[in-house]
């Protein structure tokens, strides 16, 4: 697969909601046809979709937003933000490629509010219902706790460096108008948030939102008569690593060892670049801990440096490596990993105001997914 | 330090054997009984063997701890607000480096909890069932 074949056209997405009145499918055909808008396209032009195994199909959601000619559907197999921040792509120029569509459309939404709770599923899996549940190893921010504590041992960590991820995508996040917590964060703040599993606090840990999102992807020739600046898809790569679910997070040799150096470096050699390259990066931070060891993973900094990158002021509003520019999951909105790619589309457009990166070209996108992950490098033509 | 209170749900009764041993004063992983090598967790299908069936074996009491946290909010369903915080260890027995047993901390007498510190199990009753605890040497 060769890079800067396909174009993201179009992107659109509902207000980032803690709670939204909306059911799901209202949200993401609102989200699909401010998508399609976007891109300059009428809804009988889209041929083609992209689901996620937890949301909505095409035979459902099609219709609703107009959809004539479903002649290419397909659905993501890994999880959270590898999917559609990464393997959708994949999946899309493949279609697109091949002929069997012109236009298609990635949809994906959340209701955090839903009844069971964002943890439900966890619940479900039998190790940890025998295991891990009994003696209160359970849910995310518990999981992703003990990696950083782990992680504090192999690497040094303070509570500083750790506050500082927070910290950081929160400034950004104060001047995206359209971000879920905006409110100024310091230390102080940071230290008033509640302890949720030690060391992670609320604020280090990704916001509940109700909210969807939709992308549009199209051959790069076709975007050059569309609307926007041409943003193209430069690199994608997915990794995975054979712990499933049940064993992930207590079996790993390395819990924190997400597959993300295996994505960048596909994503990089498919885009002949390198990461002293990037002009900014989106990078999934469900946790603090998983935030700062992607960023490593990317190479923007090295192994075992990510907190002090934080920490020394590099992924801030006027930094050397801008990092996850409308706030991030923990501040932004959490729509898993499709928000992050679509802020990654708008700053290489251009015109984002207060929070552009100046002259943004080329831009990384990491999305985390249980045991999987993805690495997209997004250009500007 | 609390003791979280939350019943056991053998889905897959395999698991069990788990049980079996604490119950006994044991810690059991499981190993294969081809080769001897641990695996642990269980899996449903022990990798390229569908036909092979696990064994529970004993294993030395004394060992390391991978990691930890200490939980203030408990994520569990239900009501477990009296029961925090508590400390969450993924426990490494002598004899099975590598493999995790996830277990609470007990008898820590004011001990903060770290990674790499020496652990002996300790089976601790909690209501009518009883889970993995470990205490630190």
């Amino acid at each position: 697969m060769k890079g800067g074949m396909v174009a993201i056209t179009g992107v659109g997405e509902t207000p980032f909601l803690r709670r939204s009145e909306e059911p799901l499918m209202q949200m993401m055909v609102r989200a699909c046809l401010a998508a399609i808008a976007d891109a300059g396209l009428k809804p009988s032009d889209i041929d083609g979709y992209i689901g996620n195994r937890m949301t909505p199909g095409s035979d459902d959601l099609g219709p609703l937003i107009g959809m004539t000619d479903r002649a290419f559907t397909a659905v993501t197999d890994v999880a959270g933000g590898t999917a559609p921040a990464g393997q959708a792509l994949i999946l899309a120029q493949l279609a697109i490629e091949a002929g069997l569509a012109r236009h298609v459309i990635i949809p994906y939404g959340i209701q955090s509010t839903k009844p069971g709770g964002v943890y439900g599923f966890h619940a479900k899996e039998p190790l940890k219902a025998a295991l891990e549940m009994p003696v209160g190893f359970f849910g995310q921010p518990t999981y992703f706790a003990s990696m950083a504590n782990r992680y504090a041992y192999d690497h040094g960590l303070s509570e500083e460096e750790l506050a500082s991820v927070p910290i950081t995508y929160r400034k950004w996040a104060e001047i995206t108008p359209w971000a879920q917590r905006r409110e100024p964060m310091g230390i102080e703040e940071y230290r008033q948030s509640r302890m949720i599993s030690t060391p992670l606090r609320a604020v280090d840990c990704c916001l509940t939102t109700d909210a969807a999102c939709a992308y549009i992807v199209s051959a790069v020739e076709r975007a050059k008569d569309l609307p926007h600046p041409v943003v193209q898809v430069q690199g994608v790569g997915v990794g995975t690593n054979n712990f499933p679910h049940g064993v992930l997070f207590t079996q790993n040799p390395c819990t924190y060892e997400y597959p993300g150096e295996a994505s960048a470096k596909k994503a990089y050699t498919m885009a002949g670049v390198v990461p002293a390259d990037l002009d900014l990066a989106q990078v999934y931070d469900g946790f603090s801990i998983s935030a700062i060891v992607q960023t490593e993973m990317l190479g923007l900094c090295g192994r075992g440096e990510g907190a002090k990158f934080y920490a020394a002021g590099h992924a801030l509003p006027g930094g050397r490596m801008p990092v996850n520019t409308s706030g991030g999951h923990m501040s932004g909105g959490y729509v898993p990993g499709i928000n992050l790619l679509i802020e990654g589309v708008r700053q290489l457009r251009g015109g984002q105001g207060e929070r552009q990166v100046p002259d943004a070209r080329l831009c990384a996108v990491a999305g985390l997914g249980g045991n999987s992950h993805s690495t997209t490098i997004l250009a500007r033509d | 330090m609390g003791i979280p209170n939350y019943p056991i749900h053998l889905d897959d009764p395999q698991l069990q054997g788990f049980y079996d041993g604490l119950a006994m004063g044991e810690l059991r992983l499981t190993a294969d009984p081809d080769t001897g090598e641990w695996v642990w967790y269980p899996p449903e299908v022990v990798p390229g063997k569908p036909d092979t069936v696990l064994e529970w074996r004993p294993v030395s009491a004394q060992g390391t701890c991978y990691t930890f946290t200490t939980v203030v909010r408990c994520l569990l369903p239900g009501d477990h607000a009296t029961e925090v915080p508590f400390t969450v260890v993924l426990f490494e027995s002598d004899d099975a480096p590598g493999c995790r047993v996830p277990g609470v901390l007990v008898d820590d007498d004011g001990v903060e909890p770290a990674c790499g510190m020496r652990l002996r199990f300790r089976p601790v009753p909690v209501g009518d069932h009883v889970i993995a605890g470990f205490a630190p040497v």
